[in-house]
């Protein structure tokens, strides 16, 4: 029994990064059969909604990165290690995400010439930043779940500090993050609409502009919305899986 | 056996948190191959006395040396000492998403640098010696306590160490799953490992052990080679006073 439920979530696991994978390449084939003003322009949904998706896997890789040091930041035993994680966190999670975006893409490169990018990364920059910031408090809290006498006891076997965190807390303090992680993670795909503000042609900004094209509001922005919810629905079954995958063991 | 050379120097140790002071200048030396069974109140001291041996709490002042490597400042001495010391605790502590196997071979593979199969193949031997073969590829969570505590006993000794320090290794335990794991550590006694015992098992206290230290307010009050002696007449009022009440208890 636990077997077949094990199987069907690695099933699950494979068949939502193959879904997700299809649902970007042939896209365009179902959309193209519908009538004006959703046919003709099905190659730019597909394009925009390819586009939303590297964004949200750039962003979120970073912002797991950053996630994980600025929650050890903020654990750190040395006092400027935890201001410069309290301040990063204070300031991205007090400030509008559509704020940073028009920072990093307008202020910096006012001050710093050199710091001029694309405007796709400038957006990856800028989002995952935001996304580090709320996943830097479910980590820490993930962190903090892990039971004190299990990390004693690896101390007392002679384990460093790096192997008890490596084995011992970071594996256990994942598990405990999944959930809220893959709901930052569904947040920052929904998120990154606000690219569009900087001139990233994803899938909220196509959308606009089929809309201004056609003057009609309805079906475009039905057919968005039907577009995100397939992808933020990949996702969520995608973490549901691995988190019961991952809760081998779970008291 | 009690006449092994002294493998553990405790000297004037202090610790103390705010207002309370657990350990109040205590003395003491442990000798290789002896089993100590340390009693007393709770609050007194014995278990802050096991976790300063392997450094869980840092002395605030004295001298506490182990197989000739000082406790102090240097963390390369800390964990010198932690590879030759295995604690077991009253919790278990098991690494909740490892197997009983990974549980058992993590620290060989990590600190010892083992290879998988060495490491494997001591953690089947220990856990044949625990009577747990059946049970290698399962999780902690599937275990019943008494199962549980004697898997954390078989972990501290694949790394194979020269001490065992138990801090109240039953008190956790359903009492029908007590026996299993004094039945181990028995087993263990007599195979001459050094043992230092916090415990309120008072028959196997008297069993087992070499010597028995009573501890009350972070003070040493009674120590006593002569357990049957100790047990039926201790010298010091408030270990009489303890004893008494642990056997209105039983």
């Amino acid at each position: 029994m636990i077997h077949k439920l094990k199987d069907r979530d690695a099933l699950i696991l494979v068949g939502s990064v193959l879904g997700l994978g299809l649902i970007l390449w042939l896209m365009a084939l179902p959309l193209a059969a519908l009538p004006a003003p959703i046919g003709p322009a099905a190659q730019q949904f597909s394009d925009g909604a390819l586009t939303t998706i590297e964004l949200t896997l750039w962003a979120s890789v970073f912002g797991l990165i950053l996630g994980v040091l600025a929650a050890l930041g903020k654990r750190s035993h040395l006092p400027p290690m935890r201001w410069l994680a309290d301040l990063y966190v204070w300031v991205v999670r007090g400030t509008p995400l559509l704020l940073q975006i028009l920072f990093f893409f307008l202020a910096l490169p006012a001050m710093v010439p050199q710091l001029r990018l694309s405007e796709f990364w400038t957006a990856v920059i800028a989002l995952s930043l935001n996304v580090g910031a709320y996943n830097a408090e479910v980590i820490r809290a993930g962190i903090n779940a892990v039971p004190l006498g299990q990390v004693e006891a690896a101390r007392s076997l002679g384990l460093s500090s790096l192997y008890t965190f490596w084995d011992i807390v970071l594996p256990q303090a994942v598990r405990i993050s999944l959930p809220p992680l893959a709901n930052n993670m569904v947040a920052l795909l929904k998120d990154s609409s606000l690219a569009y503000a900087i001139g990233v042609v994803e899938l909220s900004m196509a959308s606009s502009r089929v809309q201004a094209e056609s003057f009609q509001p309805v079906p475009v922005f039905i057919t968005v919305a039907v577009i995100y919810l397939l992808l933020t629905t990949t996702f969520t079954q995608f973490a549901a899986a691995l988190e019961r995958k991952l809760a081998v063991g779970k008291r | 056996m009690r006449d092994g050379k002294p493998i553990i120097h405790v000297e004037h140790v202090r610790k103390s948190w705010g207002a309370f002071t657990a350990l109040n200048g205590v003395s003491v030396t442990f000798k290789e191959g002896e089993v100590v069974c340390i009693i007393g109140p709770s609050g007194s001291g014995k278990s802050t006395l096991l976790r300063t041996i392997n450094q869980l709490e840092k002395h605030d002042s004295g001298r506490i040396m182990v197989d000739g490597i000082e406790l102090d400042n240097d963390l390369k001495h800390i964990d010198a000492v932690r590879t030759e010391v295995g604690m077991v605790f009253q919790s278990f502590n098991l690494f909740s998403h490892m197997t009983v196997l990974d549980n058992i071979t993590l620290a060989p593979r990590r600190v010892r640098k083992w290879s998988d199969e060495k490491a494997t193949q001591v953690a089947l031997e220990l856990l044949e010696r625990v009577g747990l073969s059946a049970h290698a590829h399962k999780y902690p969570s599937q275990l019943s306590g008494g199962q549980q505590q004697r898997v954390a006993i078989a972990r501290a000794l694949a790394m194979q160490p020269k001490i065992m320090l138990f801090d109240e290794p039953t008190s956790a335990l359903d009492p029908e799953m007590v026996n299993e794991v004094l039945l181990v550590m028995r087993d263990l006694a007599r195979s001459g490992m050094t043992m230092l015992i916090v415990t309120h098992e008072m028959g196997f206290a008297r069993e087992v052990a070499d010597r028995v230290i009573f501890f009350d307010h972070g003070c040493i009050v009674e120590e006593s080679t002569d357990p049957q002696q100790f047990f039926s007449n201790p010298n010091h009022p408030r270990a009489q006073a303890f004893l008494k009440q642990i056997k209105h208890a039983a």
